[in-house]
C-alpha cells in the first residue's frame, strides 16, 4: 500500500512538471482514486450510502466471473488473451477521450470490456476483437458524450458492427467445448476439435435438431465464449437481482415473453417457432437478458417501461429467430429496444404526469 | 382500537446503527449561564418582557404576546438577566435573553390552577395551562389553544396524530419515554388533548417493531372509541408529517404547507407528555429530554437538560476528542450542522448526534467487505450479519460520477417523484412548467435520494435549487396546491414561516 502510494506521488510530481505528461492527469487521478478512495465529506445529508459506482461495477464483474472462468475451461486459455485485448484497446479509447475532454475516467468501461469478449465466437481473431471493441466504445458511447448519456449498449454496438462487417468470421468460428479433465485450463485452444460446428440455433434452423437441455445448461454446446455456461449466467443474474443492483422486472418480462410467446403463436397462427424452453436456453438470450438489456443507462427507468421493454425484447427476439434469415435475435432486439427506450420513458411520463 | 400495520411505498429503513442512545436518563446539572432564544418552535419571535439586571426565577415567563401566533417563553433558571441581545441562531438573527444563574435549586414553581384531576378543570383553564407552559409551541404546527398558539382554532382540528415511530438512523428511545408511569401520563395527555379538541379523531402511531408497547397501549385504551392505534413500519421518513397524513388518513398532503392547514395536528410523544405535565403537575416546559447519539460520543445516553444550556455544557465532557467529529442536530439526513458550540439548546431539540468526520482515505475502499457499512443495496457484508452494528461517518465513499439512471432514487423516494429526472432538467437549465408538472414542489427534502445515489450526486440540493429558480420565474408552488385543497389559516402560517 505504501509502495503504491509513494509511486503514485512520484508519478504525480513528474507529470505535474512535464507539459506533455500533464495531459495524462486523468489516468493518474483515476489510479489514485481507484486505490485510495475519496477524502471528500458530505454536506447534506450528513451520511451517504457506502455504495459507489466502482463497487457497483465490480459487483457486475463478480457476477460475470463464473461465466468467465467456465469459458476459459471450455475454450482454452486463449480466452484470457481475447479479454486482455478487449480491455487494452477499449481502455485505450476511453483514456484518449478522457484526456481529450479533460475529464476523469469512468468505471463503466470495466464492464463493457469484459462483456464484449464474452459475446464473440471462441475462434475470433484478435484483431477483430480490437476493431470491435474500439468501434463499440467510440460509436456506442463516446460520441454521445460518455458514460450515462449513451443510447446504445457499447458492447452490442461493437458486436453488431462485427456481425455486419465480417459475417464470415463471426458465423464460422464455432468450436466444440472441452469437456474432459482440466480442459481449457491447460490448453491454449481447441485445435484437435477445431472443426466448424454449428450452434444449437443453427442446428435447429437447418436440421431441426434440438440439443438436449442439460448440454445447453452446462455449456456442452457450441456458441459464443460466454453464453454457453448458462447455469453460471443464471446464478450471476440472480446474484445481481438479490443485491438490488439490477431490477428484476426487465429480465423477468423478457424471459417470460420468450417462453410464452412461441407457445401462443404456434397455437393461434400455426407458425412453427421453436419451443419456449429451447428458446430460453439457446443463443445469447440469458446473457443478454441478465447483463445487457438491464444496463441501467440504456434501459427505461420507469417501472412500467421496464415491463414494456422486456415484453418487446422477447417478442422481437422470437420473431427474428423464427422468421428472419438470422439465427440469433437477441443482439438486434436489444439494439432496437435501446433506440426505443427514450420514447417508452417519455410516453410513460406523459401518462403518469397528465395535466389535471 | 388496534389497526393493521401500515406503511408507504418507497423509503428506506435504517437498521442497526451503532451509537444509539441507551434507554438511560441522566439529569444534567443546572448550567451557570443560559441563553434563551425568544423564538422556540412554532411561532413568531417575541419581545422580551425582562431587561438587563432583572431577577428572574425558573419558570418565569420572560416573553409573551397573545396578539400573534406564539407561545410564552420562560426563564429556565433562577438568576439575573445579564443581557438581552440579538445573536445569530440557525442562520437568522434572533433575540436572546442571557441569564446568569444565582441559585442552583432544582425547584420549579408550579403553574397556578393545575390539578391531577384535570377532568374537573374547565376547557379554558386547560388551554391556559398548556399555553402558559409553552408546550403549545412544539412540533410543526404547535398545539391549538384559544391563545393563538397555532394557526387554527381548536374546533377545526379534525385529526390529531401522535407519533412515536423512530424512523431516523438515530432515535430517541420509545421505551424510555413511555417507561412505567410515563405511559399512563402519556395516555392522560392524549385524553386532555382530545378534550380540548373535541371534534378530532385521535390516531396513535407507534413503531411496529415495539410489540410490547403497542400491546400495553392497546390494553389500556380499549375503552376509547375515538382512539385508533396504528403500528407503522419504522421506515424513513415515516415520521414526517407529509408521510403520516397519507399513510394514516389516506389523504393527500398539501406539500409546502402545514398539516394544520388541512385540520390535522401532529405531535410527538414528548409534546404529549409535556401537556400532561403542564395540566396535571403545572410544570412549565423548560426541560427537555435529549438523546445523545453517534459514535463520537463516549457514552450514548439520554439527558434531561434545561432549555438555554449551551452545547458546550452538554458536549464538553461527552464527546470523544481523539478524532474530529461533526455535531448534528436532530437528524442525520436533514439536521443542522452545529458548528458553534456556544449555541444554546431550545425546546425543539430532541437529538444531538456526533459522528466521525472522516477525511482519511481508505486503501481499496470499494473492495472492502463492509462489515459495518450501511447501504440501500444489499452488497455489503453488513446485510448478512444482522447482529453487527453499522458505523456511519461523513465520508462520501466514492467519487461523483454522471447519473447512470440506476433508479435507486426513484425507488427510495417517498413522495413518488423521479429525482434523477428532475435533476437532469435542472442541471441542463430546462426550468419551466414541465418540472413543476413532474412534481418538483412535492419534494419534502428528506434527503433519501442523495443518500442512496451511487454516483454521489447531491440530488436534494439540485432539486432545492431548481425549486428556487422556478419560483424566481414566477411558477409558484401554490399553483399545484391551492386549487386542490381547502386550506385553513394560510395567512397565519405565512406570518409564522416568513419571519
Amino acid at each position: 500500500m505504501r509502495f503504491i502510494k509513494s509511486t503514485l506521488d512520484k508519478v504525480k510530481i513528474i507529470a505535474g512538471n512535464n507539459k506533455y505528461l500533464k495531459t495524462f492527469n486523468p489516468v493518474i487521478n483515476a489510479m489514485d482514486e481507484f486505490f485510495f478512495g475519496t477524502d471528500k465529506v458530505t454536506t447534506l445529508p450528513h451520511i451517504v450510502d457506502n455504495m459507489d459506482i466502482k463497487r457497483l461495477m465490480s459487483l457486475v464483474i463478480i457476477a460475470l466471473l463464473p461465466v468467465t472462468i467456465a469459458s476459459i475451461y471450455f475454450w482454452g486459455l486463449r480466452v484470457l488473451l481475447v479479454i486482455m485485448v478487449s480491455y487494452a484497446f477499449g481502455g485505450l479509447i476511453e483514456v484518449c477521450f478522457a484526456v481529450f475532454r479533460k475529464k476523469e475516467i469512468h468505471e463503466g468501461f470495466l464492464v463493457t470490456g469484459l462483456i464484449f469478449p464474452l459475446i464473440l465466437p471462441p475462434g475470433v481473431p484478435l484483431w477483430v476483437v480490437a476493431v470491435g471493441v474500439m468501434f463499440g466504445v467510440i460509436f456506442g458511447k463516446e460520441v454521445f458524450g460518455g458514460t450515462g448519456r449513451n443510447i446504445f449498449n457499447p458492447a452490442i454496438v461493437g458486436r453488431v458492427f462485427l456481425t455486419i462487417a465480417f459475417p464470415n468470421i463471426m458465423t464460422m468460428n464455432w468450436q466444440m467445448p472441452f469437456n474432459k479433465g482440466l480442459g481449457g485450463f491447460i490448453h491454449f485452444q481447441n485445435i484437435v476439435d477445431a472443426v466448424t460446428r454449428a450452434t444449437p440455433l443453427v442446428m435447429l434452423k437447418n436440421q431441426g435438431v434440438i440439443t438436449p437441455y442439460m448440454d445447453l445448461l452446462f455449456g456442452q454446446s457450441a456458441g459464443c465464449i460466454g453464453e454457453t455456461f448458462r447455469v453460471g449466467i443464471i446464478a450471476g443474474g440472480l446474484f445481481l437481482i438479490v443485491m438490488r443492483i439490477v431490477d428484476w422486472r426487465l429480465p423477468l418480462a423478457y424471459l417470460a415473453t420468450v417462453v410464452i410467446f412461441p407457445y401462443f403463436s404456434n397455437h393461434l397462427i400455426h407458425t412453427q417457432f421453436a419451443l419456449g424452453g429451447f428458446q430460453l436456453l439457446s443463443g445469447g438470450l440469458l446473457l443478454g437478458a441478465f447483463f445487457m438489456a438491464t444496463d441501467p443507462v440504456t434501459s427505461p427507468f420507469t417501472k412500467p417501461g421496464r415491463w414494456i421493454a422486456g415484453f418487446l425484447l422477447g417478442f422481437l427476439t422470437v420473431l427474428i429467430r423464427g422468421l428472419s434469415g438470422y439465427v440469433e435475435g437477441v443482439m438486434f432486439s436489444i439494439l432496437l429496444i435501446n433506440a426505443f427506450t427514450p420514447l417508452i420513458d417519455t410516453m410513460l411520463l406523459k401518462i403518469r404526469y397528465k395535466k389535471k | 382500537m388496534l389497526k393493521p400495520a401500515r406503511t408507504f411505498r418507497g423509503g428506506y429503513r435504517f437498521k442497526n446503527f451503532n451509537g444509539q442512545a441507551r434507554p438511560v436518563i441522566v439529569e444534567n446539572q443546572i448550567p451557570a449561564l443560559v441563553t434563551i432564544p425568544l423564538k422556540q418552535g412554532f411561532g413568531t419571535e417575541l419581545k422580551s418582557l425582562v431587561k438587563k439586571g432583572d431577577t428572574v426565577f425558573a419558570g418565569q415567563t420572560i416573553a409573551r404576546d397573545d396578539s400573534v401566533v406564539s407561545s410564552p417563553i420562560h426563564s429556565s433558571v433562577n438568576g439575573v438577566v445579564e443581557d438581552v441581545k440579538r445573536m445569530n441562531y440557525f442562520k437568522r438573527q434572533t433575540a436572546m435573553v442571557i441569564i446568569r444563574t444565582t441559585n442552583t435549586s432544582k425547584e420549579i414553581p408550579r403553574l397556578e390552577g393545575c390539578s391531577v384531576e384535570w377532568a374537573r378543570l374547565s376547557n379554558e383553564k386547560i388551554e391556559e395551562l398548556i399555553y402558559l407552559s409553552g408546550v403549545s409551541s412544539l412540533d410543526r404546527e404547535g398545539i391549538p389553544t384559544r391563545f393563538k398558539s397555532s394557526i387554527i382554532p381548536t374546533e377545526e382540528v379534525k385529526h390529531l396524530i401522535v407519533h412515536g415511530i423512530g424512523s431516523e438512523p438515530y432515535n430517541i428511545s420509545l421505551d424510555l419515554l413511555l417507561k412505567d408511569k410515563n405511559l399512563l401520563n402519556f395516555l392522560e395527555g392524549v385524553k386532555i388533548l382530545k378534550r380540548i379538541m373535541p371534534n378530532s379523531k385521535v390516531h396513535l402511531s407507534l413503531n411496529a417493531k415495539k410489540k410490547s408497547i403497542i400491546e400495553q397501549v392497546t390494553k389500556l385504551t380499549s375503552q376509547l372509541e375515538w382512539l385508533d392505534i396504528y403500528p407503522l413500519e419504522p421506515k424513513y421518513p415515516q415520521g414526517y408529517d407529509e408521510m403520516l397524513v397519507p399513510t394514516i388518513l389516506n389523504q393527500n398532503f398539501p406539500y409546502g404547507y402545514s398539516a394544520a392547514n388541512i385540520g390535522v395536528v401532529i405531535l410527538n410523544i414528548q409534546a404529549v407528555l409535556g401537556v400532561y405535565e403542564a395540566v396535571c403537575e403545572g410544570k412549565p416546559f423548560i426541560e427537555r429530554i435529549i438523546a445523545i447519539c453517534g459514535l463520537s460520543i463516549k457514552d450514548n445516553i439520554h439527558i434531561k437538560v434545561r432549555v438555554g444550556t449551551s452545547l458546550k455544557d452538554i458536549l464538553a465532557e461527552r464527546i470523544k476528542t481523539e478524532s474530529p467529529a461533526r455535531v448534528i442536530l436532530n437528524s442525520l439526513l436533514t439536521g443542522f450542522q452545529l458548528n458553534d458550540i456556544n449555541l444554546p439548546i431550545d425546546r425543539t431539540f430532541s437529538h444531538i448526534i456526533a459522528i466521525p468526520e472522516k477525511r482519511e482515505r481508505e486503501f481499496l475502499s470499494f473492495m472492502r467487505p463492509g462489515k459495518t457499512r450501511d447501504s440501500y443495496t444489499r452488497a455489503f457484508l453488513a446485510e448478512m450479519l444482522p447482529w453487527v452494528k453499522r458505523a456511519p461517518d461523513t465520508n462520501k465513499h466514492g467519487e461523483e460520477r454522471p447519473c447512470i439512471s440506476c433508479g435507486f432514487c426513484e425507488r427510495a423516494c417517498p413522495v413518488k417523484i423521479i429525482p434523477h429526472l428532475l435533476a437532469k432538467y435542472v442541471q441542463r437549465s430546462l426550468i419551466d412548467e414541465t418540472i413543476m408538472n413532474y412534481g418538483i414542489f412535492n419534494c419534502i427534502e428528506c434527503g433519501l435520494c442523495s443518500y442512496v445515489c451511487p454516483s454521489k450526486i447531491s440530488l436534494m440540493n439540485i432539486i432545492k435549487d431548481g425549486q428556487s429558480k422556478l419560483t424566481m420565474q414566477g411558477c409558484d408552488s401554490t399553483q399545484c396546491i391551492l386549487p386542490y385543497f381547502n386550506l385553513k389559516g394560510i395567512e397565519e402560517y405565512r406570518g409564522v414561516t416568513k419571519l
